[in-house]
């Protein structure tokens, strides 16, 4: 069997009920969509979560005016307390290169700063030795001069952890979900098309084609409106993302929160093989079950 | 060759059950022309489905070409039936393929090289008389080319035998005697040959083995009879 005689009866099925092959792409696009809104919220926790943990303690801003040499002084008063690991400092032009260069991407948002007009602050990340004791170092760090806020990283992490597990199980939930209600939709699709050609199929057959013949057309017709409909939610869920992203980024400057998203380029290849592989299995499993009944004769 | 051993069907239509087919014994030898002839629904077709393993015996065994197909896989059934070529009363072409398409695909389907599908096509349509009209569609051409382009299809792959189930019921007598003669031609050539009908006249004319079923009975098997053999 050719591979192009393959793929050609493949899109020619495709095209012999448009209408249920839109329906199914429309609302296979629909779920996939959903599944994608938890899908990256939960890539988005889980990033969190790893750099929440790699960084697990407090960050300590100092105040603007404060002079190079209280500056060194802190940090000497920081390392002197107890269960103190290690103190290491972030100017604020540092913090606003890393945020420069990270979100390249969604540079609009830091339009009207540069260096010089910085709307960050500098601060020295403080990491224990003991995470049990951070409200003990965070009081004495209170006490000492130049300290303008301290960011706990700690507190943080168990409820990032809840809400990481919450959206895994609803994320897999919907995907169970997702996976079901397309099959069905392609398998109907599909069986539309199986009808269309029964009288094709029963001549296939007293000649003496075998199942695997008759049948691989029909998973590839299935392959191909999964595969679009992933490619589609893709796209959209691309576009939609890196828009609600900038939003957020533009939002959490002018409110000096310090939030830290994944840029869709570093999660794009993720999304492309789950999609692409949600894409053929439920196509593929859709055709095969639609055949079960006319493959038996 | 076919041998049917204690042969019966019994189909199950809801509760009821119908025994089409009742201990039937025949055997059909490599090369030779018959006829099942009876009245409609005395289990002519019945018979020929299981011998294209579309149907399966409820007792008794089919033996075809010397393997008995009783107990054979569902998967190597693709592979009997490319022993044998069929046609059907309705023809059953593809309306949306050319004459020499609805031909070329019997032999794509079991995977042919091009170069061996473009020899073969033409060699079988001028064999069934239709070598002028390759690029004809189905519903350009009468019921009896009709059913000439279903025989090239049946030909084209070289079965062994060729199982027709009235193949002239929907054909004039005239165009009728054409296809049976050229049936004939083709056992000729060596292919066993088996007709299921009911059209008598030709039957007699044709002067060749006739097997006789009566509500699902063989009650009488000719060497060279008629329809019915006392005459
Ligand atoms: N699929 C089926 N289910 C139930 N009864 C059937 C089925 N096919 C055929 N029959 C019955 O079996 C008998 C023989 O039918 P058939 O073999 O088609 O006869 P013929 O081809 O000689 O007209 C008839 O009584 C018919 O109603
Ligand atoms: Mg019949």
């Amino acid at each position: 069997m050719k591979f192009s005689y393959l793929i050609g009866e493949g899109f020619k099925n495709v095209f012999k009920n448009k209408k249920s092959t839109g329906a199914s792409l429309m609302i296979m696009c629909a779920t996939m969509m959903i599944f994608g809104l938890f899908f990256l919220i939960g890539q988005n926790v889980n990033y969190m979560l790893r750099e929440i943990e790699s960084e697990q303690g407090m960050q300590v801003f100092i105040k603007k005016e404060a002079t190079e040499i209280e500056i060194e002084k802190l940090k000497q008063d920081i390392q002197k307390i107890e269960y103190v690991s290690t103190t290491k400092y972030v100017s604020k032009e540092e913090a606003f290169n890393i945020v420069k260069e990270r979100y390249s991407e969604y540079g609009r948002f830091l339009e009207g700063y540069d260096i010089d007009r910085n709307p960050f602050k500098a601060s020295y990340v403080v990491t224990l030795t003991d995470l049990s004791k951070s409200e003990e170092v965070r009081t004495q760090i209170e006490k000492l001069d130049s300290v303008n806020n301290i960011e706990m990283r700690d507190k943080t992490i168990n409820a990032l952890v809840t809400i990481a597990n919450g959206v895994r199980w609803i994320s897999f939930g919907i995907l169970v979900i997702l996976i079901f209600i397309s099959i069905f939709i392609i398998s109907n699709t599909i069986k539309l098309t199986v009808h269309a050609r029964r009288k094709e199929i029963s001549i296939m057959k007293y000649v003496g084609a075998t199942n695997s013949f008759i049948r691989w057309p029909f998973i590839v017709e299935g392959i191909i409106i999964g595969v679009v409909a992933a490619m589609i939610s893709i796209l959209i869920l691309g576009v939609s993302y890196n828009i609600i992203i900038g939003k957020i980024m533009e939002s959490s400057i002018t409110n000096m929160i310090s939030i830290t998203l994944l840029p869709f380029s570093e999660i794009v290849e993720l999304v492309i093989v789950v999609y692409l592989g949600l894409g053929i299995g439920i196509g593929s499993i859709g055709s095969i079950i639609s055949m079960r009944k006319y493959l038996e004769v | 060759m076919i041998e049917f051993r204690n042969v019966s069907k019994t189909y199950t239509a809801g509760k009821e059950n119908v025994e089409a087919v009742h201990n039937a014994n025949f055997t059909i030898e490599k090369g030779e022309f018959a006829f099942l002839v009876g009245t409609s629904g005395s289990g002519k077709s019945t018979l020929i489905k299981m011998i294209l393993k579309e149907e399966n015996p409820t007792e008794g065994n089919i033996i075809i070409n010397g393997k008995d197909t009783t107990y054979l896989k569902q998967k190597r059934v693709p592979y009997l039936r490319r022993s044998m070529g069929v046609v059907f009363q309705d023809f059953r072409l593809l309306p949306d393929k050319t004459v020499y398409e609805n031909v070329a695909f019997a032999m794509y389907i079991v995977n042919a090289t091009p170069k061996h599908i473009r020899r073969q096509v033409p060699m079988v349509l001028s064999l069934v008389g239709l070598s002028g009209k390759a690029k004809m569609y189905p519903n350009e051409l009468s019921g009896g080319e009709q059913q000439r382009v279903a025989l090239a299809r049946a030909l084209v792959n070289n079965p062994s035998m060729l199982i027709a189930d009235e193949p002239t019921g929907n054909l004039d007598p005239e165009t009728a005697w054409d296809i049976m003669t050229l049936l004939n031609d083709i056992n000729m050539r060596g292919t066993t040959v088996v007709v299921a009908t009911h059209a008598k006249d030709i039957v007699d004319r044709m002067k060749k083995r006739v097997i006789h079923i009566d509500k699902g009975i063989i009650d009488r098997d000719d060497k060279k009879g008629g329809y019915n053999s006392e005459i």
